[in-house]
């Protein structure tokens, strides 16, 4: 389910580079909505605490998720480049996700990622399906759907 | 012949066919003598025949043949209604509503045979006629080919020479003739039980048209498609081919009885109507009685009786309703809620700028904001209206699910109901079906005694289940009650013990409301046998949260001994609500006018502890108090305030009062959905909406706070 992920040209995706504390990571484009600037988020009580609340997008209702605390990071820390991403995956709805930055968006082909080779218990690394390799720079690709999935470390 | 664009009215005429059935063959069982019911028994099992034919329901047709077979004897006295019999009819009834079911899902009929249905049907028949059944040639068809027979003559009339011409179409027919083509008049017999006589007019309007051009039509094209005419249809028609061609390819269509015409003449026609008129005139009198329908039975009403007959019981086509997709009423909801929302945020601006800069201007402006408010609130309003369906459509089954129980769990039971117009909005009304056939299974069953401990208890030994319906402010409230054993609350308690829910010293504190509430727990099931009907748990805990899903909830009375009453509270509207805006350390809640009693200042000296919970001594009444704040996990204030502000609460008869902030004013709001990502399983927050400024406020459904 996972690989499910945009496929142009020869193999080649799509993935939109953001910033997270000190690393890079990237989400597959296909998924990707729209990126909004960071806006009043309205807090609603008795939600799961990684969930910062919900925001009006057009007339719309999107919860937002702080993928710092799912992640068990020190808390978001909101600037001017703060930005909320807003995922729409098909049968779950729309949800906007917290990033600390939008650097670019780059394509890589299938040579360019790596499967993770990371200890599987360590539950940051369920979030990420693999690392693709831009120029210098190592990008932890994004499972989007392992971030949405309710039924782990909460 | 391609019939899938007549599917859906198939399917909708069939259900109501079947309703109807239901309810007169209900009504048989208890007065079988009534004509009335029996003949509409019949005629409704015979549209259903001919509808199901005209469809190419092969299977569907033979079962409801044979019915109507047995009603036919019923009719002619040759037998009895029995008991036996009414539950055969309505084993045929659950077949066919099998095959419309399988027909709406797959525009197919289904493979079933219902032999068993058919033979036990026909034995019936054999054995109380003592004569073996009449197969395929019974009945409609005797009926049809009789006055065939007999009167040829009189019955096919050239009815073509009826009609009058205008001078546009006299035009036409004469340069028709000039150009060397043969006129034709023909008139053209439907068979009187074809469910889709414009269907099939239209096919033979298709067909001979490949021939040539229809000139006249009587009734008017119009009338002909929305199916106001009789029997027969009329029309002038010039082509170069022979007449018995032009007669064969109408012949070929479906359901045609008959076809009559000859080639004719335009100077002829004119002066035969002209000497129309002359008659016309003479019968004037006559003609105002009739004038309700189609010319041809105007001119020649005395000719015609039957005909003119059949049409006044035909099915009128009404043209005030609309059939409209819920969908585009989804769309049209939603669309109302931009408005509303785009609205409110006017009124923002408007109560937010200056208002004193351009003096006239921006009253002006207040004005027609004003206005615009009115004629949103409308809106909405109608839009509303538009989807509210009577609940009818989901109680009307119940009587028949209550007699079936009845046999079923061999009690005796009445089911009486009220309020059958109620009027709720239609996504409400569709998912209201299961939870109270639930309800109303459960009376049947655990409520209601045997006949035998009813006698002993001295109660009748029928016993009666109510189902009420009404309006109560902005909620539908549905009653479901029965005069059986009720809630035997020292069983339920002593079972929530066994099961290890609660230790025995905390179920001597528990209240008898609480106790019931055990009852409300996914599979927790109080039968000591389950049944068919009930008692495997998962029951009253689906109901309830599908009632609560629908923004409802419910609510149980029971006095053990005399009865149970389950009463489901549903809200009027879904989408769009009237709502007191109120804040909690700067965070935007609103709350449903329809729960809020009052609002009082009170006094932080006030309070008093019962119990070791806050309440306030209002006018005679003890409320407890919820702090909004210490609820919703808010920063808590550095000082006590000394004065509060408490919404009080109501819901039924028990109060609650909520300690706020500050208040907002009231305001229209829409409802939107938090999503599903968002775990709110204390569902204390029921929903969010947009507020004026782009804000996002969540909407607290109070009814969680009891």
């Amino acid at each position: 389910m996972a690989n499910n992920i945009s496929v142009i040209a020869d193999g080649k995706k799509q993935f939109i580079v953001v910033k997270i504390g000190s690393e890079q990571y990237g989400i597959d484009i296909s998924y990707v909505d729209n990126i909004v600037r960071m806006q009043k988020i309205t807090r609603v009580p008795k939600a799961q605490p990684y969930f910062k609340g919900i925001i009006n997008l057009r007339g719309e209702i999107v919860p937002v998720m702080s993928i710092r605390t799912k992640m068990d990071l020190e808390p978001d820390v909101f600037t001017d480049v703060t930005r909320i991403i807003i995922l729409k995956l098909e049968e779950h709805g729309v949800l906007g996700i917290l990033v600390d930055e939008v650097k670019e968006v780059v394509t890589l082909g299938p040579s360019e990622i790596d499967k993770v080779a990371y200890d599987a218990k360590n539950n940051k690394s369920n979030f990420i399906n693999g690392v693709g390799k831009h120029g210098e720079e190592l990008i932890s690709l994004f499972d989007t759907n392992s971030i949405i999935d309710e039924t782990e470390n909460v | 012949m391609d019939v899938s664009q007549y599917l859906e009215i198939f399917i909708d005429e069939t259900n109501g066919h079947l309703q109807n059935l239901s309810d007169c063959i209900m009504s048989l069982e208890k007065d079988p003598e009534n004509m009335d019911t029996i003949n509409e028994i019949f005629r409704a099992a015979h549209s259903l025949k001919g509808m199901a034919g005209t469809m190419g329901f092969k299977r569907m047709q033979r079962l409801t043949h044979d019915m109507e077979n047995v009603f036919q004897e019923v009719r002619s006295g040759n037998m009895n209604v029995t008991s036996g019999l009414v539950d055969v009819l309505f084993q045929c009834l659950d077949a066919i509503d099998a095959y419309l079911e399988n027909v709406k899902e797959s525009s197919e009929e289904g493979t079933d045979d219902n032999e068993a249905i058919i033979k036990e049907l026909n034995d019936i028949l054999a054995s109380e006629t003592g004569n073996a059944p009449k197969k395929e040639e019974s009945k409609p068809t005797e009926k049809e080919e009789k006055p065939k027979e007999t009167l040829n003559g009189e019955k096919y009339q050239k009815k073509y020479q009826d009609i009058e011409f205008s001078e546009k179409e006299k035009d036409e027919l004469r340069t028709s003739e000039e150009k060397g083509l043969n006129l034709y008049g023909i008139t053209v017999y439907i068979q009187e039980d074809c469910l889709l006589k414009a269907a099939r007019a239209f096919l033979v309007f298709k067909a001979v048209e490949d021939y040539g051009n229809i000139i006249v039509y009587n009734p008017s094209s119009q009338d002909i498609e929305d199916e106001k005419f009789g029997v027969d249809f009329s029309f002038y028609f010039a082509s170069e081919t022979p007449l018995e061609k032009i007669i064969e390819v109408s012949k070929a269509v479906s359901e045609i009885e008959e076809v009559v015409g000859e080639k004719v003449i335009y100077k002829e026609l004119t002066v035969a109507a002209a000497k129309k008129e002359e008659e016309e005139a003479a019968k004037e009198a006559e003609k105002t009685k009739a004038a309700e329908n189609v010319p041809a039975s105007v001119v020649a009403p005395s000719k015609q009786p039957q005909t003119a007959k059949k049409q006044g019981q035909g099915k009128p086509v009404t043209n005030r309703t609309v059939r409209v997709d819920i969908e585009k009423l989804d769309a049209l909801m939603n669309q109302v809620s931009e408005l509303i929302i785009a609205k409110n945020s006017l009124v923002a601006i408007g109560s937010t700028s200056d208002g004193g800069t351009s003096g006239a201007n921006s009253q002006a402006f207040h004005e027609q904001i004003e206005y615009l408010e009115r004629i949103t609130t409308s809106l909405h309003e109608s839009v509303m209206k538009v989807r509210m369906v009577p609940i009818e459509s989901v109680v009307q089954k119940f009587p028949r699910m209550i007699r079936d129980l009845s046999k079923k769990l061999d009690k005796k039971m009445e089911l009486y109901m009220t309020g059958e117009d109620t009027e709720l909005d239609r996504t409400v009304v569709d998912q209201i079906g299961d939870p109270l056939q639930h309800l109303l299974r459960n009376s049947a069953d655990h409520g209601l005694e045997s006949a035998e401990t009813r006698r002993k208890r001295g109660k009748p030994e029928v016993g009666s289940i109510h189902l009420n319906a009404f309006q109560e402010g902005n909620n539908v409230i549905i009653e479901v009650s029965d005069d059986g054993n009720g809630i035997d609350t020292e069983s339920v308690k002593n079972k929530a013990i066994e099961r290890g829910l609660i230790t025995p010293e905390q179920g001597a504190a528990l209240s008898q409301k609480e106790i019931i509430d055990f009852l409300f727990m996914p599979s927790f099931s109080m039968a000591k046998k389950i049944s068919d009907v009930s008692g495997r748990g998962v029951g009253l805990d689906v109901v309830k949260s599908n009632i609560e899903t629908l923004g409802g909830d419910v609510e149980v009375k029971s006095v053990l001994g005399e009865g149970s009453k389950f009463i489901v509270r549903l809200p009027l509207t879904l989408a769009i609500i009237q709502a007191l805006m109120v804040e909690v350390r700067n965070e935007k809640y609103a709350i449903s006018l329809g729960s809020i009693e009052t609002i009082e200042e009170i006094i932080a000296d006030e309070i008093k502890f019962v119990q070791a919970k806050e309440v306030i001594h209002i006018r005679g009444m003890v409320i407890p108090l919820i702090r909004l704040d210490q609820l919703l996990d808010c920063e808590p204030e550095d000082e006590e305030r000394e004065s509060l502000t408490v919404i009080i609460v109501r819901k039924g008869d028990k109060f609650a009062g909520i300690i706020v902030d500050e208040l907002n004013g009231q305001q229209e709001i829409v409802i939107k959905s938090l999503g599903k990502y968002i775990n709110n399983s204390t569902k204390i927050i029921s929903g969010a909406t947009v507020l004026g400024d782009g804000e996002v406020a969540l909407i607290l459904d109070v009814n969680t706070l009891f």
